[in-house]
């Protein structure tokens, strides 16, 4: 992984975990730990990807009390399946970034979901089809305004 | 060069494989006991979330003191009053007691904590204390706050404690009307969204009839919550049970999201009244026929 690209994805840990921690910001702001664990799994194998996913699952499950472990699995399984898309897909065009961390956010809350305890989550409607999908959406949003202000390198329009 | 491809595959299995022993990974930890899993949590919360934990509950303390001063003045003020008329009333209740034979009722030591929550995902209904063993917080103590009951302390440590509020799927608490007309167990009940989360009273009479705005508190039973704190106040009728029970949505005297400060009882409580075995009264009286 490049320097700068390991420099920015640890900024929007550290961010993540400010606004959530300190700040007590929930859906309010954006999930930026999947847009970091997304946007590093690109340079990352399957392993580094899980790995990675695994670390960040643990910093997120610190205060689940009923379902510790379901945000491990979710971002385990979403940092290696990043890095897999490596494989099928080459740039990182506005639009293939936008659906990227779109899928990839949606794809970590209904593995979350699914990881959870049954009596504790949300019912799956409100969670599949109406909190995730905007979620995933102000997520990629927050993905894209991050690419287009610290990658140095010129979007593919 | 030819062997390039097959050492690319060779790696590509092996990345596969270790990906495979990580997920693997994470699912032992999902179904690791609870012993080891709130191990991990203490550590990761005690080491690299310190410092935002520490900033969280220093952002709530400086915002309360800076935003509520007024309405601390306010409440302080209402408070002189009554507390001056409790001293005579407390002697008064000693001396009454002290004819009936009873025992004096059991006094709670209560410590102020600022209360801390994350925002991340999987923390709903979750609260973190900023005080702990040290300060005499144990297991199962109640935590309210100047509108009533928040919740219940679950994990102590040492320097903060851990508890999860009302809309928690496992909180039940004994309630009842302040004059103790109709008693029951209140829990929480899930809506179809989280907004829709609300309490319910279950189990009282069925010819209970409480109405719309009667005020509902712990009742004391079971000796976790102390008597008399508030819960919230009937909304509605949820359902009944012909002839046997009836149930009523409680509207919660404390949201939980909104509170930044709060009073944990350490020293748990029994029932409230124990009657000492030397009764003024004769055993013929005490035991009617």
């Amino acid at each position: 992984m490049r320097l700068r690209l390991f420099l920015i994805c640890a900024g929007l840990v550290v961010t993540h975990i400010a606004l959530q921690v300190a700040f007590s910001a929930g859906p309010a702001a954006p999930d930026l730990l999947v847009v970091a664990l997304l946007l590093a799994s690109r340079s990352l194998g399957s392993a580094g990807g899980a790995a990675l996913g695994f670390v960040l699952g643990l910093l997120e499950d610190a205060f689940a009390v009923i379902s510790f472990g379901a945000n491990v699995v979710a971002l385990t399984v979403v940092g290696a399946l990043g890095a897999r898309t490596r494989d099928f897909f080459v740039g990182h065009s506005i639009p293939f970034l936008a659906v990227f961390l779109t899928l990839g956010k949606w794809v970590r809350d209904v593995l979350a979901w699914t990881a959870s305890d049954p009596a504790s989550r949300p019912p799956w409607g409100e969670l599949a089809l109406v909190e995730s999908p905007l979620l995933a959406l102000y997520a990629a949003a927050a993905g894209l305004v991050v690419r287009l202000l610290f990658f140095r390198r010129p979007l593919v329009r | 060069m030819a062997g390039q491809p097959k050492r690319m595959r060779e790696h590509r299995k092996t990345d596969v494989l270790l990906a495979v022993g990580v997920i693997l990974g994470s699912l032992i930890v999902l179904n690791l006991p609870p012993g080891p899993q709130r191990t991990i949590r203490h550590v990761v919360r005690e080491t690299v979330l310190r410092p935002f934990i520490e900033t969280n509950g220093a952002i709530a303390r400086a915002r309360e003191r800076a935003l509520h001063f007024d309405l601390l003045r306010t409440q302080m003020d209402s408070l002189v009053a009554p507390v001056a008329a409790r001293r005579t009333l407390a002697e008064e209740n000693r001396q009454l007691r002290n004819l009936l034979a009873l025992a004096d009722r059991e006094s709670h030591r209560v410590t102020a904590v600022t209360v801390i929550r994350a925002g991340t995902p999987g923390a709903e209904s979750t609260f973190h204390l900023d005080a702990g063993r040290d300060g005499g917080i144990e297991p199962f103590n109640a935590v309210v706050t100047e509108g009533g009951l928040l919740g219940q302390v679950q994990e102590v440590f040492s320097g903060y404690a851990v508890g999860h509020d009302w809309s928690h799927r496992d909180f039940r608490v004994s309630a009842m009307t302040p004059d103790a007309r109709a008693h029951g167990l209140v829990e929480a009940l899930r809506g179809g969204f989280r907004e829709q989360d609300r309490l319910v009273i279950r189990g009282t009479a069925y010819l209970s009839d409480l109405s719309p705005g009667d005020e509902i508190v712990t009742s004391g039973r079971g000796g976790t919550f102390p008597r008399g704190i508030r819960i919230g106040w009937i909304a509605g009728p949820a359902e009944a049970w012909a002839g046997w029970s009836r149930s009523y949505y409680v509207e919660p005297a404390v949201y939980p999201g909104a509170v930044t400060h709060g009073l944990v009882y350490v020293e748990s409580s029994t029932d409230t009244t124990v009657v000492e075995t030397d009764s003024v009264l004769s055993p013929d009286q005490a035991d009617p026929p």
